[in-house]
This record gives structure tokens, C-alpha cells and sequence, in this order.
């Protein structure tokens, strides 16, 4: 009798599917799609309107389907996918992207986010291919200011972002600050392993901080300060401050030395010893990293002619500093003098900026767009993780707007009867300053 | 508001979001009553669920707190879907897969098919579970779904931690990494965040046994449906309420007034070597008597900005819950050949209250060979319903035919609920 079970099964499910695919909502009935953003190993990231009376602007990430030949098949969905679906939907900042829904449709995941103009990346390349010129110091701390903001939002709940790097950070163009991409981020309350079991390799090499870079097995919320210390560091510049070059993984997916990203490193900061980092000893890496070349510490001559200011030196040498321990939290590097020293820090970053200044709108096209179907993935110049974990963060210039998100915010109806928020329309309007109306719309609406 | 007060941001968004009241519970199994026949089965069906999960992720190697979290995802999905219109068993596999990945310690789809085929099959009975993993992995989908795509879940352990700490000072950490092993923290990311937990880090000082005793209860409320009913940090003080009941000096005057075990002993005709003078006892409670904690547990527990009348409620739910636990009889595996393994599962289970005389019930032969409960006629009179037991076996063939009901109904609308019902007892008696 019970082998019956799989044919009740297979009819009593089926009945389940289509009760269900026929009340979940489509991406085509819900949102105009405008035009194709970006691409990485993750998928694709598109730039949509949605159909409601708002018409508001949104960023959607298409996680890449799986496909056995030519047939779209279900096989699992991405570790990298279920950290970004799990942790967005418990976050809640103005300083850190926001999901305003997820679509599971047709074997595809589709990942709706408010829109975001511009990225740290846009920022610094119109200032060195553009206009030739440093990012003005109010736009810089302002940026840095809302990047850590939104990093201590982070790290309050309990989680590492783990692939920090400009490309990542959004900015809005109201100029405020969203930090995006959280696929390679996790939760580290009370882990059930080690960090280092489930993703080889983190953070983009030239942002890696120098204990993962030494092999150590467990780290903590201080990588990501070390990111933002490169981060600042490049907004300065103009430049990736430790421009290494990645040593790849063997084949047997081995984690090998990184020799030229540390020797980076301690040309601008001097090689590391016991005195400032007691434990490095202790570090995998250590013998390997004995052998190289010493250098001595030089980061107040790097800072004299880009950070141009005592404490701005100060904030960026505590960032810096080796020992995980000692290094400036999140919550630290706020209170820090630098941003307590003219100019302030706005919340438009762009506030004292003119027009010329701020980079130009995010390039869109068109060809590809109405069938959001896969292509190879695209070249980006900024190097990207292609871990170990079999997860990337590509420097998708990744899409989010400003919005002040109402509090339990999206569009997921409660069972408990509590009122799915329905999408409510506290946001600006347009949330997007000039010029987009011209270029939205480039069909019916 | 006491959540307020507990409330983590994460934890606050979460409360609000599936915490349901008791008429939306019964509504979600509205459905599942027209055909389960005794409603009593339904809380049957929540321990045998959890059982079969648990057993699931045990042979995946999943962490308790793994388990704990697929078991919510289970009983989430099920606030929107009927027993009789899924097959839950697929749920059960989609639920284990989902949470390995959303704790962080994920598992191959193709090892979770291949446990999921074995333990349902050699256990259960359940034959043709799918070896293709798209099906699983299509289940996966839908779950999420469903799940509305929370798949961050708190849980009471978090709780019971915060708020207290082993005697002496080797602090809890060694105590519960020993029972779960690595499940706290491992030395990684040393918590600098602020605290939520409140009452500005003073714990509760408790012995080894009764943390244990804590912990294993709460291990136990996923048996019930009390995660949809309740906030984590509710349950995880109830079961601390519980814990001084149940366990230490308090125990044997309070022990009398739990109607749990005098059910326990009436139910139970071979009079066990074991110590009967406690209720329930933990398998691992070998040591000596505890010590009095230096703090005063009541005013610690009042000191706490929650609802004294939930913990009371909830409390009594877990009690309600092990009395019924006892007339449920694991071992009937319709597989002979696994009954080896099944009792490795029990001799395992972390149940404070798990009493071994229950086995020896059991094999004493009140068993038929088919699984079917002692009572007759299962769909009947209510008469000596405390004397009713239930056994998984029985349970999956009701699941089952609960299912070839809701599909006859569905093919055919003019039939009626009430025939249905009326058709199932027909096959029942033939069958017995």
C-alpha cells in the first residue's frame, strides 16, 4: 500500500506548484525591465521600473540559473544565495542596501533592490580618467563616514561583510552611502564552524587583510575595518593603495602564499613583527612570510601628499595597524578626531559638490535586456574573488537608491496577520536627481 | 511590551513576523482535521514530524541547532499547507537540505537524497521517496518561498545561554560544547557587539546537570508547535521554570503535582529498575546530587522583564507535551532490521524526561506487529483515550491515507467531506 506514496506524491505536489505559481507575482508583471547593468559568476543585475503607481527605480539581481545543456533545471540554490536572501531580509539601514523583494519565478531567483546611481568605483574613476583631480576632502570623509556607518550596522548584528571594496559600496544620488553585495557575507554569532571551513578564501585581494593573507584560521569583524582602511586609502589616491597580484589557487584548490600582496603591503607599512602583532607567530604563514624582503614603515610619507591631515594619517594608521586586535573597530573609527575636524562630514555626500564632480549616471544597455537571458559574463579591470568557496563578488556596479526604508518594510505579507508592510511609499519619488527621467521609459510603461 | 526588552533588531523582526495565535494554528490544519480523523492524531503527527527530522539530520551529521532550525522551517511551511495536499516527507528532506545551508554548515543535495531515501524507507516505509535531485532541489524553491525567505532563525539555546552559566567556573561553554560539540562559538569573533539580553550580563548560576536538564528540554519543545506560538527567549525561560521544577532538591515535592508522571506510571506496566521516585530523568544525570545555586532562582526569573503568566502557559505546554510524548511509541519500526539502530536513537535522544521504561513498554509486546495503536477502533469513542497510544508506523500509513482522500476529494468535489471520512474508517476496518 504505502507504494502508492509516489504517485499520491507526485499528484499532490504538482497540485501544490500550481496552487502556489499561481499566486506568486512575475517580474514581468510586477516591473518594466529598463536595461542590463552588469554581470558576474553570481548572474546578472538589471535595471527595472516597477509597474505600481510609484514607478519608483529598482536594481535586480537575476541569480544565474542552472542549466544541464541547454535545459534550465533546478539543482540547489547557491550558498551565496541563501546568505544574501537570509541576511537581507533581517537588515535594515540607511547606510546599507535594500531589498525590497524576492521573486522566485520560473527556477530563477530574482533579488529586487532599490537603485543606486553611482559606486565608489564611478566615483574614483571620473576623478582620475575625467576630471584628473582628487576627490574633494568633504565628498571623501563624507563617503567614509556613512561607509562605516553603515559597517557598524553590520558588525552590531553580527555580521562580517567580507568583501568589502569600492566597487561594492553604492552611493545614492542623493549621495547617500549603501553598502551592497552581501554574498559572500554571514552571520558570526555563535558559528557552528570555524569561518575558514565554509569559504576558503574572502575578501578581494587587494582589500584581504594580512592575518587572512597569513593563513590564519579564524578572524573576526577586523577584516573589514582593514578594507575600509584600503578603501579610504584608494579614495585618496585614486588608486588601489596594495595593488597585488593574486597568486591563484592549484589545482587541487590548495590556498597558496600570497606573496605579492603582503610584499605590498609592507612596502608601504613595514614588515610586521612581534612587538605590534604578538600573535603573528602563531600565524600559518609565518615561515613563508620571514623569508621575504624587509621593508620599513612608510605611511606617513604615503599620507603627506594624498590624505594631506594629521588625524586623516592617524585614522588610516590605526586602520592599518597589523595586530587584529588592536586595529580600530567599526565603531571606534567613527568617533575618530578626522571626522570631528572641518570639513564635517554631510549626509549628502555630494552636498558641496558641483555638477562636474559627480560622476555620470550608470550605463545601461538595451540589447539583451527583455529576455534577461544569461551571457558570458563581462570584463571588469577590478579584480574579484573567484574563491575556493566557488563564490564571487564581482565588481558589479551593483544598484541601489535612496529610500528611508519604512521600518518592517517589505512587500512579505505576515502570516502571523501582522500586515505584510505593503510597500510604502516614504521614499522620495524619483529617488533619482537629474537627468533620469530623460533616459527612463525607453518603452511603455 | 516584554520583547522590548529581549529584543535583539534581528530577533524583534523575526517575533512579529511568524509568531501566530492558536486560532491560526488551527485554521492552518483545518483542512488535515476533515480527514485525520481523532484530532489527537495531529499532536501525534507533531512529534512523529519532529522525529523523523531529527533523525534526518542525525544522519546527516547536522548540528542540534541545524535540526532546530529545519524543524521551524517545517513547521512554518505547514502554517500554509495542509499534510493531506504536500508530501511531507519531501518537506522534511527540502527542510534539512535549507538549513544545513542557512547555518552555515551545508551538506551535498546528493547525500541528503540518498539519507533521506534510506531513514524514510528502512524507518518509515516510505519507498519511491525521489532519487532525482531536482526534485529535492525544486522543493528547496518552494520552500523558500514559502518561508517568505526568513531563513534566520533564533532559537531558545541563545537565550539559555545568556542567561545562564554553569556553577563553577569552568563556565557553560565546555559543558554544551561537550553535548554539541563546537556548537558554541569555537573561539571565533569574540562578541564586542552590544548586548540585548539585558539584567547588564548577571547569569544564572546553574549546576552542570540542570543547565544540561535546560537544554535538553528545550531540545524537546520542537516536538510541539510551541516555535509558532512563542518568542525563542519565552520558551527558552519556561524551560529554565521547568528545569528548577523538574530537576534538583525542588524536584521530588513538586514531582507529585506534574500530571505527566502519574500518567507515566499508570502507563507503565513493567515497573522499571530505574529510579522511579523522579519523574523523568535525564539519561546522563548520573552524577551527584547538585548543589543549591548561591543566587535565588525565583527572584532571578522574577527579575526578568517577561510575562510570569506565559512561562507559566508555556510550561504547562511542555508538560502537556511529554505526557503525551509517553503514549507515543517510537520503536515500532515496520523494518525489523532497523530496530538496531532505532534504539541507538533512543538510548541518544536528549530528552531530560526520556524514561527508559518506556522501551521496556513497548517491547513488553502492547505492539501489534502493524503498528496499530492497541485501540481498535482508532476513528471512534473517546472513551479510555489516556490508555491510547500511537506509533509512527500507524502515523505514516494515516498520512498516507490521508492523502489518497484529499486527492479522491479533489478529483471529486460532490463527494463531501463528511464520506470521506465515513470511506476512511470503512478502509481502516478492512484493513484491520
Amino acid at each position: 500500500m504505502l507504494d502508492d506514496w509516489s504517485t499520491a506524491q507526485n499528484d499532490i505536489m504538482r497540485i501544490y506548484r500550481s496552487k502556489r505559481d499561481a499566486a506568486r507575482g512575475t517580474v514581468q508583471s510586477k516591473y518594466n525591465i529598463l536595461g542590463f547593468i552588469s554581470s558576474g559568476t553570481y548572474g546578472r543585475v538589471y535595471k527595472a521600473q516597477s509597474l505600481d503607481q510609484e514607478g519608483k527605480i529598482h536594481a535586480i539581481k537575476k541569480f544565474k540559473p542552472d542549466k544541464e545543456g541547454d535545459v534550465i533545471t533546478y539543482t540547489g540554490i547557491s550558498q551565496s544565495a541563501i546568505r544574501e536572501i537570509a541576511l537581507n531580509r533581517e537588515i535594515n539601514h540607511d547606510n546599507v542596501v535594500a531589498l525590497k523583494e524576492v521573486i522566485l519565478e520560473d527556477k530563477s531567483i530574482y533579488m529586487v533592490f532599490d537603485y543606486a546611481e553611482h559606486d565608489f568605483l564611478q566615483v574614483i574613476h571620473h576623478h582620475s580618467q575625467t576630471l584628473r583631480h582628487p576627490i574633494s576632502t568633504p565628498v571623501l570623509k563624507s563617503l567614509i563616514y556613512q561607509l562605516i556607518n553603515g559597517l557598524i550596522y553590520l558588525h552590531s548584528c553580527h555580521i562580517l561583510h567580507r568583501d568589502l571594496k569600492p566597487a561594492n559600496i553604492l552611493i545614492t544620488s542623493k549621495g547617500v552611502v549603501k553598502i551592497g553585495d552581501l554574498g559572500l557575507a554571514r552571520l558570526i554569532y555563535e558559528p557552528l564552524q570555524p569561518l575558514f571551513i565554509g569559504d576558503k578564501v574572502v575578501v578581494t585581494i587587494w582589500y584581504r587583510a594580512p592575518e587572512l593573507l597569513l593563513g590564519a584560521k579564524h578572524y573576526n569583524k577586523a577584516i573589514d575595518c582593514w578594507a575600509v582602511g584600503c578603501v579610504i586609502a584608494e579614495l585618496a589616491s585614486l588608486r588601489p593603495i596594495f595593488k597585488g597580484e593574486e597568486a591563484k589557487l592549484d589545482s587541487k584548490k590548495n590556498v597558496p602564499f600570497q606573496r605579492d600582496q603582503l610584499l605590498r603591503i609592507f612596502e608601504v607599512l613595514g614588515t610586521p613583527d612581534e612587538a605590534g602583532w604578538p600573535s603573528i607567530v602563531d600565524m600559518p604563514e609565518y615561515n613563508s612570510m620571514k623569508r621575504l624582503d624587509r621593508y620599513s614603515d612608510r605611511l606617513q610619507e604615503w599620507c603627506q601628499t594624498r590624505i594631506r591631515s594629521a588625524t586623516g594619517y592617524d585614522l588610516l594608521r590605526q586602520l592599518f595597524l597589523y595586530d587584529p586586535k588592536t586595529r580600530l573597530t567599526a565603531k571606534a573609527a567613527l568617533q575618530h578626531p578626522w571626522f570631528k575636524e572641518d570639513p564635517l562630514p554631510t549626509w549628502n555626500a555630494f552636498e558641496s559638490a558641483g555638477a562636474h564632480q559627480i560622476p555620470p549616471h550608470r550605463r545601461i544597455t538595451q540589447d539583451d535586456a527583455p529576455s534577461m537571458m544569461p551571457v558570458p559574463a563581462q570584463n571588469n579591470s577590478h579584480p574579484h574573488l573567484l574563491g575556493g568557496g566557488g563564490i564571487a563578488g564581482p565588481g558589479a556596479p551593483f544598484a541601489q537608491a535612496q529610500t528611508s526604508k519604512p521600518g518592517s518594510s517589505n512587500s512579505f505579507a505576515s502570516v502571523s496577520g501582522g500586515g505584510g508592510g505593503v510597500y510604502v511609499g516614504q521614499q522620495p519619488a524619483g529617488s533619482t536627481g537629474r537627468g533620469q527621467g530623460a533616459r527612463k521609459k525607453p518603452r511603455h510603461n | 511590551m516584554a520583547t522590548d526588552f529581549w529584543a535583539t533588531p534581528l530577533d524583534d523582526l523575526q517575533s512579529q513576523r511568524w509568531i501566530v495565535d492558536r486560532s491560526t494554528l488551527r485554521q492552518a490544519r483545518a483542512d488535515d482535521l476533515l480527514y485525520v480523523g481523532d484530532p489527537e492524531y495531529l499532536e501525534f503527527l507533531n512529534i512523529y514530524f519532529a522525529n523523523v527530522i531529527s533523525k534526518l539530520g542525525k544522519k546527516l551529521q547536522l548540528r542540534q541547532r541545524v535540526i532546530a532550525t529545519a524543524t521551524v522551517f517545517f513547521r512554518r511551511f505547514y502554517l500554509k499547507s495542509s499534510y493531506c495536499e504536500t508530501d511531507p516527507f519531501l518537506v522534511i528532506s527540502a527542510c534539512c537540505y535549507l538549513a544545513a545551508k542557512a547555518e552555515e554548515s551545508p551538506v551535498h543535495i546528493k547525500n541528503v537524497i540518498t539519507e533521506s531515501r534510506s531513514i524514510f524507507s528502512h524507518h518509515y516505509g516510505v519507498k519511491n521517496f525521489p532519487s532525482d535531485n531536482t526534485k529535492l532541489a525544486e522543493m528547496e524553491f518552494y520552500l523558500v518561498d514559502d518561508l517568505e525567505c526568513d531563513l534566520v532563525i533564533f532559537h531558545p539555546y541563545r537565550t539559555l545561554l545568556a542567561l545562564c552559566k554553569k556553577e563553577d567556573t569552568s563556565g557553560v561553554q565546555s559543558l554544551i560544547a561537550e553535548a554539541e560539540a563546537g556548537e558554541v562559538g569555537a573561539g571565533v569573533a569574540e562578541d564586542d557587539g552590544p548586548r540585548y539580553w539585558g539584567l547588564d550580563g548577571a547569569k544564572l548560576e546553574l549546576s552542570e546537570g540542570a543547565l544540561q536538564t535546560a537544554w535538553f528540554i528545550i531540545n524537546d519543545t520542537y516536538r510541539s508547535e510551541l516555535c509558532l506560538l512563542y518568542p525563542p527567549h519565552l520558551i527558552a525561560i519556561a524551560a529554565i521554570y521547568l528545569t528548577f521544577i523538574l530537576h534538583g532538591p525542588t524536584q521530588t515535592t513538586i514531582a507529585p503535582l506534574l500530571p505527566s508522571s502519574n500518567s507515566h506510571s499508570d502507563s507503565s506496566p513493567t515497573p522499571s529498575s530505574e529510579d522511579t521516585s523522579q519523574p523523568r530523568r535525564s539519561s546522563r544525570q548520573s552524577h551527584p546530587p547538585n548543589k543549591k545555586p548561591h543566587q535565588d532562582p525565583i527572584s532571578f526569573l522574577a527579575g526578568l522583564n517577561v510575562s510570569m503568566q506565559h512561562i507559566a502557559t508555556i510550561a504547562q505546554e511542555i508538560i502537556s507535551l511529554y505526557s503525551l510524548w509517553d503514549r507515543y511509541r517510537e520503536d515500532s519500526s515496520p523494518d525489523a532490521s532497523s530496530s538496531s539502530s532505532s534504539k541507538n536513537q533512543h538510548v541518544h535522544r536528549h530528552s531530560p524526561f526520556h524514561s527508559p521504561s518506556k522501551r521496556s513498554a513497548t517491547s513488553a509486546g502492547l505492539l501489534s506487529s502493524t503498528g496499530t495503536p492497541e485501540k481498535d477502533d482508532v476513528f471512534g469513542d473517546s472513551g479510555s483515550e489516556s490508555d491510547m497510544t500511537c506509533t509512527p508506523a500507524f502515523l505514516t500509513k494515516l498520512l498516507l491515507r490521508m492523502r489518497e482522500q484529499r486527492i479522491a476529494d479533489l478529483a471529486h468535489p460532490a463527494s463531501g467531506k463528511p464520506v470521506a471520512v465515513n470511506k476512511m474508517l470503512e478502509r481502516t476496518q478492512a484493513a484491520g
